[in-house]
């Protein structure tokens, strides 16, 4: 269970998120729809410990953000962005071992769970070889080996799709639904309506670091009166702010 | 921190940057080959220069002097005891000098013959170029076995006339080295190693530096390896030991370099300036605070170099910033290369790379001022707490960790 409770981040004067509160509950997909700019980012930031809240915090399961930082961080995976971001001179394995040792996983266990992660992803013909030689679509399977390699109970996706080809947003789609199956909790930031649509249990739409309005899909639909969640969003944020 | 999170980050690190041929030829492999190298081919040529110059001299003699009486007179008597000049026979002797053809000539006053006889100095003019290393090298060699042959006319002369030939010799000259053998360590050594020493430390660290976390921010896998467990101060310090590391990669190569160097041919050490190295004598004492004034010296400029790294907004805009730095490193370097130890003052041992330099230079020449070392050090430890608190201070400011 994700709570996050009036999370502020300021740089500066500028305030890139406002007082954003919302709940996701065990074995959700909570979807952070916005544009850029919006937050998403500097949000799910917060939440991975890698900035430090203005105001705020937010408990990941167990733990809260500020005071144990360090066993949140072992709780979640990331995958921020489109790139892989491996380790070039190191193997797929070796980028999955480095992970899971970072993680204090121990020999055995990182030697099972490597092991099971490269059949279940299919990447035995290539385990061992290092990453710059790998093509894409490898890459982005070693990536979402490496980023659950420890098992964790939460998962955080950065908009995981932007700069994608077709087939490899497909695979993202996959994995993340492959999460979920595992029964993880899940926040997935995205600007995109139809993925959001595609994957989400519940949404938040997040405009100028303030978070508009939180719902599922049916939830929306029924409180604006809309079939098309594309117009909702665009009267959200568009029509509030722009005109 | 935690110091097996140090660790894992340290370990892989140094496998990753292992890995890179670039670095690894730049750092390991160009100091142990070239060093040797540019030590022998310089070494060489000096000694071959040495021997050219005074090995297979040719002389000739002018036109006006060119007789059987007066080439006799040289071969046997001036140059008799100096096999290595030869005289020949040229045309145009001034010609045949510019031609290097012969490095010398020898042009006799008319009458020498009556006045030699008649116990009156005549004049033997040496024709040379002062522009020819060669000719002048014969010159002196000339001037000199003139000067052999008349003592030894004058020792006859004398002789002659009953008179013991010593009333020439008021005065006899000796001279007695009191040099210590242990000590005499060789100037040029102690001018280029420790530079070269100081340098390596301070640009040892700079391709893993860039690498480390420039690089790791460009190729996106900064962030995931944030959102592990480990807190920055472990992963920052897993970088700062690689870095220092990797100052000490190049040292140790350029060390392995000369030593090969050695092993081929003993004079290269020197670049052939003759003096071989006697065994040094160096205190252990000394030699270890040396070192660990350079190892202290490896992780400054580690902790600047990780700052300037994780400062920077790009890999190309790490690389331009290391290289300012190394250049601003090298200018103290350079301006006390020529500094001989004994000249070197106190407050010299508090400046960064200055105080490496000057503490091998200290321990090279054998003359050990434990004061100046201990002040090194100290100094050193102080620089050493400065920036890694400035890259622990620059690693944790999230306005240089997620700039773009
Ligand atoms: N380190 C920083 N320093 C200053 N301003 C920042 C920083 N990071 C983000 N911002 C600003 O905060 C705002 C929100 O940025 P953020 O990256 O969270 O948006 P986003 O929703 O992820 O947008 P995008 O779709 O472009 O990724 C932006 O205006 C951005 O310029
Ligand atoms: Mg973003």
């Amino acid at each position: 269970m994700i709570k996050v409770k009036g999370l502020t981040k300021k740089f500066g004067d500028f305030t890139a998120v406002n007082h954003i509160s919302f709940e996701v509950n065990d074995g959700e997909i909570f979807g952070l729809l916005g544009e850029n700019g919006a937050g998403k980012t500097t949000t799910l930031r917060m939440l991975a410990t890698m900035l430090k809240p203005t105001e705020g915090t937010a408990e990941m399961g167990d733990f809260d953000i500020l005071k144990e930082p360090a066993k949140v961080r072992a709780s979640i995976g990331i995958l921020f962005g489109g790139e892989s971001g491996l380790y070039d001179r190191l193997t797929a394995v070796e980028n999955i071992t480095y992970f899971a040792e970072l993680n204090d996983m121990d020999k055995e266990s990182i030697k099972e769970r490597v092991n099971y992660l490269v059949k279940a992803f299919g990447m035995e013909e290539y385990a061992n070889r290092r990453a710059s030689k790998l093509s894409k679509g490898m890459k982005q399977k070693v990536a979402f080996a490496r980023a659950i390699v420890h098992n964790p109970d939460i998962m955080l996706f950065d908009e995981p799709t932007s700069g994608l080809d077709v087939s490899a947003i497909r695979g993202v789609h996959e994995f993340i639904r492959e999460c979920k199956r595992q029964g993880k909790t899940i926040v997935l930031s995205s600007h995109s309506m139809s993925e959001v649509e595609k994957l989400c249990d519940r949404i938040g739409i997040i405009h100028k670091g303030n978070l508009v309005d939180t719902g599922t899909i049916e939830e929306f639909k029924e409180k604006y009166n809309n079939p098309n969640l594309e117009e909702i969003f665009v009267r959200l944020v568009g029509g509030k702010h722009e005109h | 921190m935690n110091i097996k999170h140090v660790w894992i980050v340290f370990k892989k690190e140094v496998k990753d940057i292992a890995r890179d041929k670039k670095t690894l030829i730049t750092s390991l492999l160009v100091p142990m080959i070239i060093i040797p190298l540019m030590n022998i081919l310089v070494g060489g040529g000096v000694q071959k220069m040495q021997r050219d110059i005074t090995e297979n001299i040719s002389i000739a003699l002018s036109e006006n002097s060119r007789t059987d009486e007066i080439k006799e007179l040289i071969q046997n008597d001036i140059l008799g005891n100096w096999p290595n000049i030869k005289l020949i026979d040229v045309d145009d002797p001034i010609e045949a000098i510019r031609q290097e053809v012969i490095s010398a000539v020898l042009d006799f006053e008319k009458d020498y013959k009556e006045k030699m006889e008649s116990g009156k100095p005549f004049t033997i003019n040496i024709i040379y170029d002062r522009m020819k290393l060669k000719s002048e090298a014969s010159l002196q060699m000339l001037s000199q076995a003139i000067g052999e042959f008349n003592a030894r006319v004058v020792r006859e002369r004398l002789t002659a006339l009953n008179i013991n030939p010593e009333i020439l010799e008021p005065a006899r000259i000796e001279h007695t080295d009191v040099a210590d053998e242990n000590k005499s360590s060789n100037p040029i050594l102690i001018m280029t190693l420790p530079f070269m020493l100081g340098l390596l430390v301070v640009v040892g660290g700079i391709p893993a530096a860039t690498d480390l976390v420039a690089g790791e921010k460009e190729r996106n896998t900064f962030e995931p390896l944030l959102t592990t467990k480990p807190d920055r101060a472990s992963i920052l310090l897993g970088k700062y030991f690689t870095v220092t590391l990797f100052s000490f990669v190049s040292v140790v190569s350029i060390i392995i370099g000369f030593a090969i160097g050695y092993m081929i041919n003993p004079n290269s050490l020197t670049m052939g300036t003759g003096t071989e190295i006697t065994g040094f004598n160096i205190p252990t004492p000394a030699l270890v605070l040396a070192i660990l004034i350079a190892i202290a010296l490896g992780m400054t400029f580690a902790g600047i170099q990780i700052a300037l790294s994780t400062y920077a907004r790009s890999f190309k805009e790490a690389q331009t910033y290391l290289s300012f730095l190394m250049i601003a490193a090298m200018i103290p370097g350079y301006a006390t290369m020529f500094t001989q130890p004994a000249d070197i003052q106190l407050v010299m041992y508090f400046i960064p790379v200055i105080n490496t330099i000057s503490a091998f230079k200290m321990v090279l020449s054998g003359t050990i001022n434990y004061t100046n070392l201990l002040a090194a050090l100290l100094s050193s430890v102080v620089y050493v707490a400065l920036t890694l608190t400035l890259a622990t201070s620059m690693f944790n400011k999230e306005k240089a960790l997620f700039r773009s």
